[in-house]
């Protein structure tokens, strides 16, 4: 009687769902673990460790790296669903 | 009475139900940020009601399945039955509030036509197909599918920032309070794109029964403004009863399973309201806050209160399409039926609010009662100033 449940469409939500999730919170804790090394080696690089000094700017900039990245993955999601204003407004 | 009349009050009824959709969901975007102590209460609303109003223009995927999709012949729909729908949909929506119940402000409104269009027009006027698959099974999966992947970040979130040391400083989680702004911000957003929408369906609806708009039109821009508005403000005034609920209630959330639950709750309504799907997005938080919950080794889950929420799910269509159904038997006796049904409604809705002032929950009380259930992490700067607070306090008690 009735149609059975869309489970493409169920799965792509489901799909979707899961893999943003996890893109974002993943690429966002590797930044903060990052982050947290470069501060952990900010003493010794105050210092004039080189080798240190070096480290923190790697991690420090990977970690800026992967939080711009988890932004802009948020903004992605945004935009999959801004084209369906111009339909709206029309 | 004149029909243009009976469409005035259902678009003013619609707009208020927007409004306490906006207070009953606040919930869903800022418990964990204000748990957690990410933002003060009263940014946090803020935060969430100008998402919400952006939102609102983001998308019209949703309103379109309501008016379109919802009814079989929208032609046998008149301006009164919309109008009895609403008074079901606000009248479960202020109880669940009233009981600080997360449920479903779109089941509700979705409950209220089903009772109010079947009374009126039989069981054949509704499109039982259409609501299961876009209403029923999205309600069915969807906390499941946020549930998942809440568990599945939170898990992953604390393996990647595990230390030796398990100190939430030391190991930096504290820091994800700064991500919890961005996160929950997008889950008012993703509100404002999904519910908004369903206000602007019955107002849709309700034109094209009042013979205003032909059957099938876009959604108007009006449309879209008020419900934008009304969401908005409605986000603003804040439902702290469901706040506290949410952020205490269900489980013990920190600053990464805050997160983990607030990206998950957004994925899934983007995800959904791109599909066109009218998902409840209290069901999708809740679930997220549940997985999260679980997701965090020694993350307790509050499975009494959890239970009582999936109680007032269930309940929820089928009661707001009783009271619906009632109503639509009284609107249907004529003008005087509409006239009693709006001041039983108002006269509910008074008394509801009069009641709830007894016991009042506002920004003030619901975060220090987060903060004792949550464990807010603290900056160097806040717990300086709190401990100054408290010795200032002894000084003058030693007084």
């Amino acid at each position: 009687m009735f149609t059975p449940i869309s489970w493409n469409s169920l799965f792509s939500v489901a799909g979707a769902a899961v893999l943003g999730t996890l893109l974002v919170v993943t690429m966002f804790s590797l930044g903060i673990r990052l982050f947290m090394n470069a501060e952990h080696l900010k003493p010794k690089a105050a210092k004039g460790d080189v080798k240190s000094l070096r480290a923190e700017a790697a991690n420090r900039a990977a970690s800026y790296a992967l939080f711009a990245l988890s932004f802009g993955a948020v903004i992605y999601g945004i935009l999959l669903i801004v084209p369906n204003v111009i339909p709206a407004i029309k | 009475m004149d029909s243009i009349v009976i469409v005035g009050l259902v678009v003013v009824l619609a707009l208020f139900f927007d409004f306490t959709n906006g207070f009953h969901d606040t919930a869903n975007a800022m418990a964990t940020p204000i748990a957690t102590g990410a933002l003060k209460p009263r940014t946090a609303v803020l935060i969430a009601s100008v998402m919400n109003l952006i939102g609102a223009f983001l998308s019209t995927a949703v309103a379109t399945m309501i008016s379109v999709g919802m009814i079989n012949d929208a032609s046998t729909l008149k301006p009164e039955i919309v109008f009895a729908g609403l008074t079901g949909a606000i009248l479960w929506n202020l109880t669940t509030w009233f009981l600080g119940l997360p449920s479903s402000s779109s089941h509700a409104l979705f409950g209220g036509l089903i009772g109010a269009v079947i009374v009126a027009a039989g069981f054949g006027a509704v499109n039982f197909d259409s609501i299961l698959q876009k209403i029923f099974y999205p309600a069915l999966f969807a906390p499941v599918i946020a549930g998942l992947a809440a568990w599945l970040a939170t898990r992953i979130a604390y393996a990647i920032t595990k230390r030796s040391s398990d100190d939430d400083l030391q190991t930096g989680r504290g820091r994800f309070r700064y991500g919890q702004i961005f996160s929950s911000s997008l889950v008012a957003l993703a509100h404002g794109t999904n519910d908004a929408q369903k206000t602007m369906g019955v107002i849709t609806l309700v034109l094209v029964a009042g013979g205003l708009q032909a059957d099938g039109a876009h959604v108007q821009v009006w449309v879209i403004l008020a419900a934008a508005l009304a969401i908005a403000l409605g986000t603003f005034s804040g439902g702290w009863r469901i706040i506290k609920t949410m952020g205490k209630g269900l489980s013990e959330v920190k600053p990464a399973q805050g997160l983990a639950a607030e990206v998950a709750t957004a994925a899934t309504i983007l995800a959904s309201s791109k599909l066109g799907f009218a998902l409840s997005t209290t069901q999708v938080a809740s679930g997220s806050i549940i997985g999260s919950g679980l997701g965090r080794s020694g993350g307790k889950v509050r499975w009494g209160k959890a239970g009582q929420v999936v109680l007032g799910w269930i309940f929820t269509l089928p009661a707001a399409a009783l009271v619906g159904a009632i109503s639509s038997a009284l609107v249907l006796t004529g003008p005087a039926g509409i006239v009693i049904d709006a001041i039983v409604t108002v006269g509910v809705i008074i008394a509801i609010f009069q009641i709830s002032r007894r016991n009042a929950v506002t920004h003030h009380n619901v975060a220090s009662e987060l903060e004792e259930a949550s464990e807010v992490i603290l900056t160097k700067k806040q717990r300086k100033a709190n401990e100054k607070a408290a010795a200032a306090k002894a000084r003058k008690g030693k007084k």
